[in-house]
């Protein structure tokens, strides 16, 4: 490969890579704003300026190509005069409103300016004034104070949301970030542009003023919002979740993830419908009881049936763990009546990351057994069934059958025992037995598949009764670290709920099953023993960024 | 002294006058020939651009691929935006035929079918006049399909004027390529250049409107001929804009390398009242001034200006007497090139507006001689690291006009010392203090 220098050190460049990606990929980071890995060149901040031998003027990093035995200087006296007095000019008419700035903490302005601003401003000058709240799309507002005009959202409208919608207008230092006259800046994808705008000129309806970046704990997880299965970041403070952030994964979603997954998919975990606990129908009327003896009656009470008279119900929102152990006990009572529903929006899917498939795990869930065997009954047929009389008992894991059609209501209300997981109040839990609080995918360990089967993992963000931040290995914000149980923040709501699969493994136990797992880990490890797709897997293994799984056969979802 | 761009024919405009002079006799004399050697003989003549960079228009025209699938065009710089210059409307007005010629015998030289004639929006009577004579070259044949049969050739090509929309940095190359594509006229990052990568992504030539009317006399008369004109670096006439102080106002077509003193008092008529000169651009708004106490023996052509500190631009020479204030002439240029930053980048998106606002702030009797360096500061830090020339453009009269009239501008300013005290928030920094502030 050939070589180049970059501050006395030499390193290996691909041909075509300009300086700057070069050096990126050997660890030297150029300071950039307009710049973006998957965006088109602008080179219109002028940050990345560099020294290079031989050239007359300084160059941008961002689109001079490496060439072999150019020597570059990332910190000479000339390019640091220069880099500080491009900061300089970024800074005259910024309105240093970093206290107020939802961006403050993760600002990159904020941070070139602490690394390799002046410290002063030698302008005496009145600055500009521009709008600071300008509602660009549902989603969106502009402070155009802020705005450093580097293009990146622009940038991202066109090429990655192909959506033309965004554009510079006016000249000079009046330049400002506008939709095309009567249009809004409204795609599937607008919010992408509040994580790469460099600086906070743009926020997101959702999230502005509502946390400051260090008070909450960010925590690796995957969008349960499709079958794509987004990486994201949870961020959560007072054990609430606030935003939903992507994660870079090449392989899966680049830098970016759809505004319906980012708003619509974390909310059900804060919000006040949450199945706190566990509940058996006495009397007519679900009450709370306590874990074990909710546990004891669904054990007593699926040995009442024949096999042939019990079904189960698995679910592609749920994790592969819990499916498997779910599978497991169908198998243990040699229930053969198995199969979940698949929740698929014809039409809602497009060629840059939304699919119709709008669970995260249905691959997942048919991988690790949740399908009829034996004669056994599909999702249609049990419906059936409980139709006829025929199926009694149904044990439904984290869906909303109920919700599925009138028909599907109906048959609920005719079985004789219903035993839900649940993390939210829905028309089946309304119907249930048996219900058991079920922890949502922000406060557990698990993995899901994907619809390219790639599995991934998800963990605990929030913390439910079960869990003490600290002690079980939680990420923590400052808050968390420095907060005591006197601090307002540290009183948060915890739900008293378990994940699926623990239940699941309860239940399977009281029934005589000999099974031990501590951890969801202990499950995946069992999965990865007894299923061709997962062999050699953990959880290191499949790691922040999944790992692919070896199917063999086309598994039909 | 022959004219070569505005010969001194009456009626030049009307077609007949044109062909009767000899028209388009250049554009069939090229046609027998190949391009490639019309291409060495536009080299050989050593005529370089009039828009600005005095480049080789020969050599700019053998960057152009030979070998490529992509179609090839030629674009015509009229947007004439620069304050001082106003001379490629005199060719739009008198001899239009001679541009559309040397449009032709360009675009077979270049490999080019499709030329485009960018002229500022505000040239409402110019682009007309020009739009007349271009309808005029199509319905004789010496544009568009009909040139097969008027010249004999299986080479024909189009010209399409378009109109600008006033914006000065619609001037620059690159972003008056965006213009005709549509976009908003940013200048685009270079490398990759025009001829490697211009409009619509192909190999295009652009020139400016006065470089290209020089092209027939130099296929008719011979290159040798052109290059024994003027200064023998950087041949042939010129277009001489003269503005300001000065008793005859105007364009005047003159070999280069004349002395400046000459073109002012002899071609000029010297200044009114016979006042002394204080100041004089010789190339339009952005090129560096000189001193009226330095004319003497300044000639006016791209090397001798660019040894006294200066450029021939586009030959746009503005004079300025004894009694002319600078900081007002400096505050207007700052102004203009702050209006006209496109904003793409920070240098000088941010920096015109600040020298801008420096400028007025001296004006107001605000100002301390830490500002006048201070302005220059601005001024070398926007100069080289933006993505267009306007950059410089904007930098170079402040930097100059400040540091060449220094005696003046102090006189604007309270004279001030600065002291260096801690900094009140970073206390490892230090902080430039003007002694009257500390005083007030
Ligand atoms: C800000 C800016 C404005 C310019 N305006 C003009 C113009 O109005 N006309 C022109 O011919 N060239 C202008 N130029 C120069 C062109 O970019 C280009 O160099 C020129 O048209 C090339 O023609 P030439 O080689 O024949 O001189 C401008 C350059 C800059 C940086
Ligand atoms: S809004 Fe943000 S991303 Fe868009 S141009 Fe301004 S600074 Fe860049
Ligand atoms: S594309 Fe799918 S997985 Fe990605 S963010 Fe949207 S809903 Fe979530
Ligand atoms: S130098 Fe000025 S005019 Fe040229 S691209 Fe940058 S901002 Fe625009």
């Amino acid at each position: 490969m050939p070589k180049f220098i970059v501050d006395g050190k030499e390193i290996e460049f691909k041909l075509g890579q300009t300086i700057i990606q070069a050096a990126r990929d050997a660890g030297i980071s150029i300071p950039h704003f307009c710049w973006h890995p998957s965006l088109s060149v602008s080179g219109n901040c002028r940050v990345c300026l560099v020294e290079v031998e031989k050239m007359p003027k300084l160059v941008i990093a961002c689109s001079t190509y490496a060439t072999e035995g150019m020597v570059v200087s990332t910190n000479s006296p000339k390019t640091l005069d220069a880099r500080n007095s491009v900061m300089e000019f970024i800074l005259i008419n910024h309105p240093l409103d970093c206290p107020i700035c939802d961006e403050a903490g993760e600002c990159k302005l904020q941070e070139y300016a602490y690394a390799h601003g002046k410290g002063e401003s030698r302008f005496d000058e009145i600055k500009n004034r521009k709008e600071k709240r300008v509602q660009l799309g549902p989603y969106i507002k502009f402070d155009g104070e802020r705005c450093i005009s580097c293009s990146r959202c622009i940038r991202f409208s066109d090429e990655i949301a192909k959506a033309n919608q965004l554009t510079f207008v006016e000249r000079g230092d009046k330049v400002t970030i506008s939709t095309f006259p009567g249009e809004s800046f409204d795609n599937p994808y607008t919010m992408n542009t509040v994580d790469i705008c460099p600086v906070g000129a743009l926020t997101n309806n959702d999230f502005r003023f509502k946390s400051r970046v260090w008070e909450m704990s960010s925590t690796n997880s995957v969008c349960v919002g499709c079958a794509r299965g987004c990486n994201t970041e949870i961020w959560v403070r007072n054990n609430e979740i606030l935003r939903l952030t992507p994660r870079q994964n090449d392989n899966v979603n680049s830098y970016w993830m759809c505004d319906n997954g980012r708003l619509n998919t974390f909310k059900f975990v804060n919000n006040n419908e949450r199945i706190d606990g566990a509940f058996f129908r006495k009397e007519g009327a679900l009450q709370k009881v306590e874990w074990a003896e909710a546990i004891n009656e669904s054990a007593k009470l699926l040995k009442e049936y024949k096999s042939s008279e019990i079904a189960f119900a698995g679910s592609a929102f749920a994790a592969c763990e819990d499916n498997y152990l779910l599978a497991k006990l169908a198998k243990q009572l040699g229930v053969h009546n198995l199969d979940f529903a698949s929740h698929i929006v014809t039409g809602d899917q497009d060629d840059i990351l939304i699919r119709e498939d709008k669970t995260p795990n249905s691959l997942g869930a048919k991988l690790v057994g949740v399908k009829s065997s034996n004669n056994g009954l599909n999702l249609d047929a049990i419906l059936k069934s409980i139709q006829e009389g025929k199926i009694k008992a149904l044990y439904i894991l984290e869906d909303d059958l109920a919700s599925l059609s009138e028909e599907w209501e109906q048959a609920l209300g005719k079985l004789d025992l219903l035993i839900a997981n649940a993390a939210n109040q829905n028309r089946t839990t309304a119907l249930a037995d048996v219900l058991f609080g079920a922890s949502t995918y922000a406060e557990k360990h698990g993995t899901f598949v994907n619809f390219e089967g790639r599995v991934q993992r998800i963990r605990p963000a929030v913390a439910t009764e079960e869990m003490e931040r600290a002690l079980d290995g939680m990420n923590m914000s400052r808050w968390d670290k420095f907060g005591t149980k006197f601090d307002r923040w540290m009183q948060g709501t915890k739900h008293n709920s378990k994940p699926s699969w623990k239940i699941l493994s309860q239940i399977s136990n009281v029934l005589g099953g000999k099974t031990k797992y501590e951890m969801a880990e202990d499950v995946f490890a069992e999965i990865a023993g007894s299923v061709d797709a997962f062999k050699g897997l953990d959880y290191d293994s499949i790691g922040e960024q999944g790992a692919k799984l070896k199917i063999k056969q086309e598994v039909k979802v | 002294m022959e004219r070569i761009v505005l010969p001194e024919i009456q009626s030049l405009d009307q077609i007949e006058v044109y062909l009767a002079n000899g028209g388009f006799d250049a554009a069939k004399k090229a046609f027998a020939q190949t391009p490639d050697s019309l291409i060495d003989q536009v080299k050989k003549s050593g005529l370089r651009g009039r828009g600005g960079a005095a480049f080789s228009a020969g050599l700019k025209w053998s960057f152009m691929p030979k070998t490529t699938d992509l179609p090839k065009y030629l674009c015509i710089n009229g947007d004439e935006s620069e304050p001082g210059s106003f001379k490629d409307r005199q060719i739009f007005e008198y001899n239009p035929f001679q541009l559309i010629e040397g449009a032709i015998i360009t675009c077979y030289a270049i490999g080019a079918k499709t030329a485009y004639l960018y002229i500022r929006g505000e040239y409402h009577m110019w682009i007309k006049l020009m739009q007349k004579a271009v309808d005029t070259a199509y319905e004789k044949g010496f544009l568009g399909g009909k040139m097969k049969e008027v010249f004999g050739t299986e080479f024909f090509c189009n010209l399409y004027i378009h109109k600008g929309a006033g914006a000065y940095i619609c001037g620059e190359e690159s972003s008056l390529m965006n213009s005709i594509e549509g976009y908003r006229g940013y200048p685009r990052i270079k490398p990759p250049f025009p001829a490697q990568k211009g409009l619509w992504g192909c190999p295009t030539t652009i020139n400016n409107v006065e470089t290209i009317t020089n092209i027939p006399p130099i296929i008719s008369k011979g290159w040798e001929w052109f290059s024994k004109i003027g200064a023998p670096k950087h041949p042939g006439t010129i277009l001489y804009g003269l503005s300001g102080h000065v008793n005859k106002p105007g364009v005047y077509e003159l070999p280069t390398g004349i002395l400046l003193t000459d073109l002012i008092y002899n071609v000029a008529g010297g200044v009114p009242g016979n006042k002394k000169i204080k100041c004089v651009i010789p190339g339009g708004s952005s090129m560096p001034p000189l001193r009226g106490d330095q004319l003497e023996g300044v000639r006016m052509d791209a090397d001798s200006l660019k040894e006294v500190g200066s450029a021939i631009g586009t030959a746009g020479v503005m004079v300025m007497d004894e009694d002319t204030n600078l900081l007002d002439v400096l505050i207007r240029i700052a102004k203009f090139y702050h209006h006209e930053s496109c904003g793409q980048c920070t240098p000088c998106r941010e920096g015109t507006g600040w020298m801008e606002k420096t400028l007025k702030r001296i004006k107001n009797g605000l100002g301390t001689s830490k500002d006048l360096d201070l302005l220059c500061d601005v001024a070398n830090h926007i100069e080289g690291n933006t993505i267009c020339a306007l950059g410089d453009a904007a930098a170079w009269p402040v930097k100059f006009m400040i540091t060449r009239f220094r005696d003046e501008f102090e006189k604007y300013v309270n004279s001030d010392v600065v002291i260096s005290v801690p900094n009140k928030v970073h206390a490892m920094r230090n902080t430039a203090v003007p002694l009257s502030d500390l005083k007030k």
